[in-house]
């Protein structure tokens, strides 16, 4: 019997950013990274340990957006195209480093990577990830959570019910379009909860969410056991909260494992440091100096300027990769043998973290996940691994109260997507809520080009309301691209709110508009129905 | 397969009215210590405002928000109250409150040189969020039952009624315009 419990959860969300007015995007190439770095290595190893039959236990919580683009025919063509680039520079990249002691064993590090995972996600995968992940929820390695469905920041959404409402209800259609099942839990986007939010989520069958520690630690009335146990709200919905100090040891850049010197340099890249003759075709786009994922160097010391950076030595990072597993693995174990003696019963630990770090950011991550994973499994007995959902079943009485209103932004609450770079967003927003609760009441019956155009309505609505805009105007990095992305979106939602109401739809530009703000195929506007007009339906029960 | 359509031709030459035309004013919850209230003044509604008061009168007004704290875990409840002058050209505004855990909602109109304040529109409440552990200890444990739990949805059977499921909401409410000027016609306090 184990003394306590770690739920290690990943959220794994992007923007819906796909651009087929462009041949090449940048923000596109977020998801092509993600996908190449992140998403695909973490699968690969997750499969291999199942195959290997370790016994681990994670919590994957992927965005209806990641899950969209993932599915998507074009992005999916694309994605090959980076890929087969990416594998065509690194076979250069082979030649050219030939006989070069340093180097040579690094290019090939990269070439073998990138051809493993272009075999993994073609051969094994089908072009097709969310596969691999519904296989692996259905042999009990992973439990897929969800979130809103283009990650709205709800505290600031729910002023109308009924946008919250769309926004999970949404989600969880699409979720169980993939995967075949309704999801058990959901991550609140930036781990936003705001008071009543609950109502929302109960209605729609959701048995858990997740806070950031603050959440729950200022639960009233006062949680009995911290962050180390869920509470319980009145109308039955489970609350577990992130562990400050789990957290830390991952996340910090400074105090943080991936900060360690012998990783790998996120910085040095071979798109800026090689000739531009050499590079420009391999660039995204093409000639444009950029990242490419090539990385030679180690962070090589706190203070280590680019241009002193030493030599990566992957047999050394991935000795600090096995070491900080056996690390975090201790600490853990310390963690719950103190806790479970405080608290009379195992405590669990939440650590959630963002899926990008590991493998973009933090080269090691997937490898140190890996490890930690086999060595929770192999050489210890204090600690088990298990999913949020697990927990619960294991039938612990749960205390009743109510999380604060908070979200894991700076500053701990709802400033970052309200702010004055963003606030001008909020009444289009809500106006547009009300508009689209207005129409989808009126036209509930309507079939045909009206109830498309309703539907690319709502698509639009629900794309404008996601947290990354006004998220991107704080931080001030590709701060135009996000005021656009929201301006669009309302811009067309409002020329389709004009053309409903007046019954006039150009059912041509909508074509075009279906084509490129393409994601949920099988949306219902009808989500947005004023809710007084609407009824709660038992429509399925979950055997879990 | 790059498709051969532009951000403008998606856009349809539209771009977002500054203005929508409506009377509305709405709360949002910052912090534990700052609420963002944004409003419109319909031109019909300050129209009608110009006509009804004497000119004298209206040019010596200002546009105030008022911000309602109510009691403790009582919502509806007023507790107390404090006013913000405000530019006139000021569509929104940060409100500093300083009571984490409270419900607000503000009021937004125009103090005339009586220093009566005039009411026009009425926000949703909000709570602050909390900044510290609760001082309330009362347990109250429960067992879930989860595997029993139902999953409801709305999705597809928008039209099935039962009166007795109805659930009320508490909506963002937005007065109509003859409840406002019925209200304009006398000081709120």
């Amino acid at each position: 019997m184990p003394q306590g419990f770690l739920s290690i959860v990943l959220h794994a969300h992007l923007p819906y950013v796909r651009h087929p007015e462009h041949e090449y995007s940048l923000e596109e190439k977020w998801y092509y990274e993600a996908m190449l770095e992140c998403y695909l290595p973490l699968l690969r190893r997750m499969e291999n340990m199942k195959n290997e039959g370790i016994n681990f236990r994670l919590t994957f919580s992927i965005s209806p957006t990641l899950l969209a683009m993932m599915e998507d025919n074009l992005l999916r063509d694309r994605f090959k195209r980076y890929m087969q680039n990416l594998q065509n520079l690194a076979h250069r990249e082979e030649e050219r480093t030939a006989g070069d002691a340093t180097f040579a064993p690094l290019a090939r590090l990269y070439r073998e990577h990138f051809d493993q995972i272009a075999e993994y996600y073609h051969q094994r995968c089908g072009e097709r990830p969310s596969r691999i992940l519904k296989e692996l929820q259905n042999d009990g390695f992973v439990e897929v959570i969800t979130t809103a469905a283009t990650h709205g920041y709800l505290p600031l959404l729910d002023i109308q019910k009924e946008s919250a409402y769309a926004q999970v209800a949404a989600s969880i259609e699409y979720y169980t379009d993939i995967m075949g099942e309704p999801p058990r839990g959901i991550w609140l986007p930036e781990c936003a909860y705001n008071y009543g939010l609950e109502e929302v989520l109960e209605e729609l069958g959701l048995q858990y969410f997740l806070t950031d520690t603050h959440g729950l630690l200022y639960a009233a009335p006062r949680p009995k056991y911290g962050v180390f146990s869920p509470i319980v709200t009145n109308n039955g919905v489970a609350v577990f909260a992130r562990d400050a100090e789990t957290s830390k040891q991952v996340w910090s850049a400074k105090e943080g494992y991936p900060g360690d010197f012998y990783y790998r340099e996120f910085y040095r890249d071979i798109g800026h440091d090689l000739s531009y003759d050499y590079i420009k075709d391999y660039l995204h786009p093409p000639g444009l100096r950029s990242d490419t994922g090539i990385k030679y160097y180690r962070i090589s010391g706190a203070e280590a300027p680019l241009d002193h950076k030493q030599p990566y030595i992957p047999e050394i990072a991935r000795e600090k990769a096995a070491e900080h597993a056996g690390n975090f693995m201790f600490n853990r174990e310390k963690q719950v043998e103190y806790l479970s003696e405080v608290m009379g019963r195992p405590p669990i630990i939440i650590a959630p973290y963002d899926t990008e770090l590991f493998g973009h950011w933090w080269f090691e991550g997937p490898l140190w996940l890996d490890y930690l994973c086999r060595k929770i499994d192999k050489d210890q007995e204090n600690i088990k691994l298990v999913t949020p959902g697990d927990y619960l079943d294991m039938g612990y009485p749960l205390q009743v109260s109510t999380p604060s209103s908070s979200s894991w932004g700076d500053k701990g609450y709802h400033e970052v997507w309200l702010n004055g770079k963003n606030d001008w967003l909020y009444p289009h927003l809500h106006r547009g809520a009300r508009d689209m609760i207005h129409l989808a009441t009126e036209h509930s019956d309507t079939e045909g080009v009206m109830e498309r155009a309703l539907t690319q309505a709502a698509r639009e609505l629900l794309l404008a309301q996601s947290s990354d805009w006004p998220f991107i105007m704080t931080v001030g990095t590709m701060d135009e691209y996000a005021e656009n992305r929201a301006h669009d979106h309302l811009v067309r939602f409002r020329r389709l709110v004009e053309q409903i109401s007046s019954g006039n739809i150009d059912v041509q530009w909508l074509e075009k508009l279906e084509n490129v703000d393409n994601l949920y195929p099988h949306l219902d506007f009808r989500l947005f129905q004023k809710q007084e007009t609407t009824v709660p339906v038992e429509v399925a029960t979950i055997e879990k | 397969m790059e498709l051969q359509v532009s951000r403008e031709e998606l856009n349809a030459g539209g771009s977002l009215p500054p203005f929508y035309e409506e009377d509305v004013l709405v709360l949002l919850p910052r912090d534990p210590y700052w609420l963002h209230a944004y409003w419109e003044i319909s031109s019909a509604t300050l129209q009608w405002l110009v006509e009804e008061w004497k000119r004298e009168e209206w040019d010596s007004s200002v546009r105030q928000i008022r911000v309602y704290r109510h009691l403790w875990e009582k919502e509806g409840e007023i507790e107390t109250f404090f006013d913000v002058e405000l530019p006139p050209t000021a569509g929104n505004w940060y409100l500093e409150v300083s009571q984490p855990d409270y419900y607000y909602h503000v009021e937004f109109g125009w103090k005339k040189n009586d220093g009566k304040f005039y009411s026009l529109l009425s926000s949703n409440t909000v709570r602050t969020p909390r900044d510290r552990i609760s001082s309330i200890i009362d347990e109250n444990w429960t067992l879930p039952d989860w595997k029993f739990r139902r999953l409801y949805r709305r999705i597809s059977l928008f039209n099935i009624s039962s009166p007795e499921l109805i659930r009320e909401h508490p909506h963002f409410s937005r007065r109509k315009n003859q409840d406002l000027r019925n209200k304009m016609k006398g000081p709120a306090v």
